[in-house]
């Protein structure tokens, strides 16, 4: 217990501070060049032709007058691929240029390299594909239909991912309430401000250079491989740094055709940059999800059932669509726990473009549905949507719903209990009956929800840290982890200055490169705090090694006589010369001595006890929390909404940068008020309708609410420093919280999103609010 | 190709392009002034916002034979590594820039909000002048702090 008390009076001298990002200054002034930012005199410019149109089987490619075109360097298509013609992270089913069919818009077919990037633009005018037109598949239960065509051998079917547990009948049967309901959620876009683009090298010696913004780069240096026929060791990627990411680069963007058209323009360096309108057609997206969710409690608000059907449109490709509907199965039910459980998932091929990765990874769609359940029953029952979430959390050491129990650290309570005790949920009264105008109505949403960390069980997961001693003492600490704005390389100085016992500002951070630094797998998955955190302090007890014994040389003493403190190396015995050596000497030393100065540190990720039926990465370990409390005002004559106040308070574990964590935070509100009330990347009949920002609505400067962010920090044992990670669950809760709070203004609930203006009035016309 | 002249961060330039070439390519790929982006291409975004005279224009939409004789500003004229602006302080304390990609054009946008000042704005007026300038990581909040921060020590 004493041991405990001082454990928490630990103070820190940079966790847990509000500190300003080290890439900071080259981003405001501009110096910070971006991989599209550069320029080679002999450059080259490349193009991707896409499908025409969503589902066809190509009869013929003839790129002989494209070839011809003055300016053009080389024109490849499928017969070009050295190797194996497919990308895709779990199951490579996405060709690099397609030779049978095309199954949706981004298809690519053809590759140009060309003097310029008109000429490029003009010579894919002049590739002639025949193309016989084929009917699109555009709907994810009809697609499951068995006279549906099949888009792939194996069906249309990717994956279906089940749990079960104890007697859902008879839950229902003794049940006092259902509530049963269906939710749509939409095709969010990325967004990221850069868009997709890169530069290919093939180097004198053979080798071949990527530099292309991505979330892993030695996955991104694999799956090149995989398709040139290459050892990886001849490829270097470099994905560091990136104009925004969120799982929109996680996946393979322009890696591939920067590496093929590279074999082909005699050692010129050749660029991509998508045009904003390339980006939307190319992109993933986030799964559009339908989930058909059958709710059951008890009088006194205890959840005892849940049924779930899930299907998510993963569009023509898997991507990670597998993973992404084994996540919102495994989340389908919330941070509580409800015994008798029927989870079903459908990840299912259509022609609507492709589906992938997406902050949130398909716990945004079901936990738009869960919470709202939980709210209809809490309101049936006459229960506070507070109280019903607190009496249902599970807590540490608790069962989930999925039925493993949960041995990190839990603080779903604490972040209701936070949102419970708040100004505006104590005011609500207040707040509500204050709105702006007289034909305004405002109302108060709450909702909790949860996200794992790191891959889950079964899969890969682990990570590695360099650290290297520099002339002056400074230290150079390499994650391969990338910075994709989130502000995870601060988060490893901060990690490394604290553990070595250094000023921050002698900490050099350098991340995303095959070469310069060791694997750390990806930036997804809320993990790269927790894993790369883990990495340098795993690190650092071997570099403080290194000093140790080299200062023990240096005094010609035992090592045990050297004491590390305060960023020196102290003698703790009395023999002649020096008391104290700094950590610039050290490096001295061993500089003239010829001797390695660098030292590394792994780190495997704790997983769960045991796999959830054959569900591979279910469950995780380790999750992040998150509650939302906003307050909304609603236009009655229109249906516009207007989110006026966020409360975020996020169980992250302990808080490494508060700085970096409200920034998080604020980013993910604003990201989840685009998803609720704006964004929808529109496909009708496998076209996309959706072009540019024109037409894609995202929330600017003012449609900010004020933000407040109050993080819960339940102490993470497996943690660095007790943290979890939290990029992802800070836009989830937020998305059913503003729903509910459209929901308390008006009395109209909205099951399809975005809730549009349109939407909105329908709702509140349909359901007698007006 | 005719000669083209103008006057960018104080320095006088001539480049011989199309003057059907945007501003903002000829900044980028003429005058390696990088930190100009491109993101929409539409005016949508305001990733290349420079000022030209004195007022916020994407650089996108200009074409670079409208802009013989005039005076532009990028975000490498607003300041340096080695000489912040005090806008671009600002920034650095409140934590308003993540990915950064952006930021040059949000602070070009506010640079030219702030000299046009005559008093401390409101968080709302604030917002209205930045409307034009898309952030897809921040959620905005705390680039409305920098701001409200650089206007008040404007002001003192």
């Amino acid at each position: 217990m004493k041991m405990k008390q001082r454990d928490k009076q630990k103070t820190y001298q940079w966790v847990g501070k509000r500190v300003q990002r080290k890439d900071g200054p080259e981003k405001v002034t501009g110096d910070l060049k971006y991989m599209t930012d550069y320029r080679y005199e002999n450059m080259v410019w490349g193009r991707v032709l896409r499908a025409k149109h969503p589902y066809a089987k190509i009869k013929q490619i003839d790129t002989s007058r494209a070839e011809a075109y003055p300016g053009v360097i080389c024109v490849l298509t499928y017969e070009d691929i050295p190797g194996f013609n497919g990308f895709g992270i779990v199951v490579p089913d996405q060709p690099v240029l397609c030779h049978d069919y095309v199954r949706c818009m981004s298809d690519a077919v053809a590759l140009v390299a060309a003097e310029t990037e008109e000429i490029a633009e003009e010579a894919l005018q002049l590739i002639d594909v025949d193309y016989e037109v084929l009917t699109p598949v555009t709907d994810p239960e009809e697609a499951m239909k068995e006279n549906a065509p099949m888009l792939h051998p194996s069906g249309n079917v990717h994956t279906h991912v089940q749990v079960q547990n104890g007697d859902i009948e008879k839950a229902f049967a003794e049940a006092d309430i259902i509530v049963e309901n269906t939710y749509i959620s939409p095709r969010q876009m990325h967004a990221f401000i850069e868009t997709e683009g890169g530069w290919g090298i093939l180097e004198e010696d053979g080798s071949l250079t990527i530099r292309c913004p991505g979330q892993y780069a030695f996955r991104d240096r694999m799956q090149i491989a995989r398709v040139l026929a290459w050892n990886p060791h001849r490829i270097h990627v470099v994905s560091n740094p990136i104009g925004g990411g969120f799982g929109g680069k996680d996946e393979i963007t322009v890696q591939i055709y920067l590496a093929l058209l590279a074999l082909h323009t005699g050692g010129r360096p050749v660029k991509i940059h998508y045009k904003r309108e390339e980006s939307v057609i190319a992109g993933i997206k986030r799964h559009p999800f339908k989930v058909k969710m059958k709710t059951a409690a008890k009088k006194d608000g205890t959840l005892i059932a849940n049924q779930v059907i899930a299907y998510g449109d993963t569009g023509a490709y898997a991507s990670l669509g597998g993973a992404v509907i084994s996540l919102a199965v495994e989340h389908s039910c919330g941070p509580y726990y409800i015994p008798n459980v029927d989870l079903n998932g459908y990840c299912v091929y259509t022609n609507n473009g492709v589906s992938g990765a997406f902050r949130g990874f398909g716990v945004n769609q079901v936990c738009f549905a869960m919470e709202q359940n939980i709210d209809i029953i809490a309101e049936k029952l006459g229960i506070d949507p507070i109280e019903i979430r607190k009496k249902n959390v599970y807590h540490q050491g608790g069962i989930s719903s999925v039925g493993h129990r949960v041995t990190a650290s839990v603080g779903t309570w604490e972040t209701l209990d936070v949102a419970e005790k708040s100004d505006l949920w104590q005011r609500r009264h207040h707040y509500k009956n204050n709105p702006s105008e007289p034909w305004k109505k405002r109302g108060i949403g709450i909702a909790s929800s949860f996200h794992g960390i790191g891959m889950g069980i079964g899969l890969p997961d682990y990570g590695a840290a360099t650290i290297e001693l520099l002339p002056g003492g400074r230290f150079l600490v390499g994650v391969c982890s990338e910075d994709i704005g989130q502000g995870n390389g601060t988060v490893f100085a901060i990690v490394a200055a604290e553990a070595l016992q250094c000023h921050l500002d002698d900490i050099d951070v350098i991340q995303g490169d095959t070469k310069l630094t060791l694997d750390s797998g990806t930036v997804s998955a809320s993990r790269s705090t927790y894993v790369g955190g883990n990495t340098i302090l795993a690190a650092a007890p071997n570099m403080i090694q290194l000093l140790i014994h080299t200062a023990a040389e240096i005094f010609d003493i035992d090592p045990e006589f050297v004491e590390h403190r305060d960023g020196k190396l102290w003698k703790t015995i009395p023999v002649q010369g020096k008391e104290v050596l700094s950590y610039a000497e050290i490096y001295d030393y061993l500089y003239q001595h010829r001797r390695e100065t660098k030292v590394e540190g792994h780190f495997m990720v704790p997983t769960a006890e045991k796999m959830i039926g054959k569900n591979v990465g279910m469950p995780h370990k380790v999750y992040g929390y998150q509650t939302h409390l906003v307050l909304v005002e609603v236009d009655m004559l229109t249906g516009e909404t207007e989110v006026l106040q966020v409360l975020s308070i996020p169980d992250c574990g302990k808080v490494i940068n508060l700085l970096g964590l409200e920034g998080q935070a604020e980013g993910g509100a604003v990201m989840g008020i685009g998803y609720t009330l704006y964004e929808d990347t529109v496909i009708e009949n496998g076209l996309y309708k959706t072009t540019n920002f024109t037409n894609y609505i995202l929330p600017t400067f003012k449609e900010t609410p004020h933000i407040q962010t109050i993080p819960v920090e339940s102490d993470e044992k497996s943690g660095p420093f007790g943290a979890k990670g939290i990029g992802e669950v800070v836009m989830i809760p937020i998305i059913p919280a503003i729903v509910q709070a459209i929901y308390d203004a008006t009395g109209a609930r909205i099951r399809h999103l975005p809730a549009t203006p349109e939407r909105v009035y329908q709702a509140m016309k349909e359901q007698g609010m007006i | 190709m005719p000669e083209i002249n103008f006057t960018v961060n104080g320095r006088s330039v001539s480049v011989n392009t199309y003057p059907a070439k945007t501003l903002l390519d000829v900044l980028r790929e003429d005058l390696d002034l990088t930190g100009s982006k491109e993101c929409c291409g539409k005016g949508e975004c305001g990733s290349c916002s420079v000022i030209v005279g004195d007022e916020v224009v994407c650089s996108c939409l200009i074409l670079v034979g409208q802009i013989e004789g005039e005076e532009i500003q990028t975000v490498e004229g607003v300041g340096s590594l080695e000489q912040l602006d005090p806008l671009q302080v600002a920034f650095l304390e409140c934590g308003a820039t993540q990915c950064g990609y952006c930021t040059p054009g949000i602070i070009v946008a506010v640079k030219a909000y702030l000299e046009k000042l005559n008093r401390i704005p409101t968080q709302d007026e604030i917002k209205e002048a930045l409307a034009g300038n898309l952030c897809r990581c921040t959620g905005y909040v705390k680039i409305i702090e920098a701001v409200a921060k650089a206007a008040k020590q404007q002001f003192v």
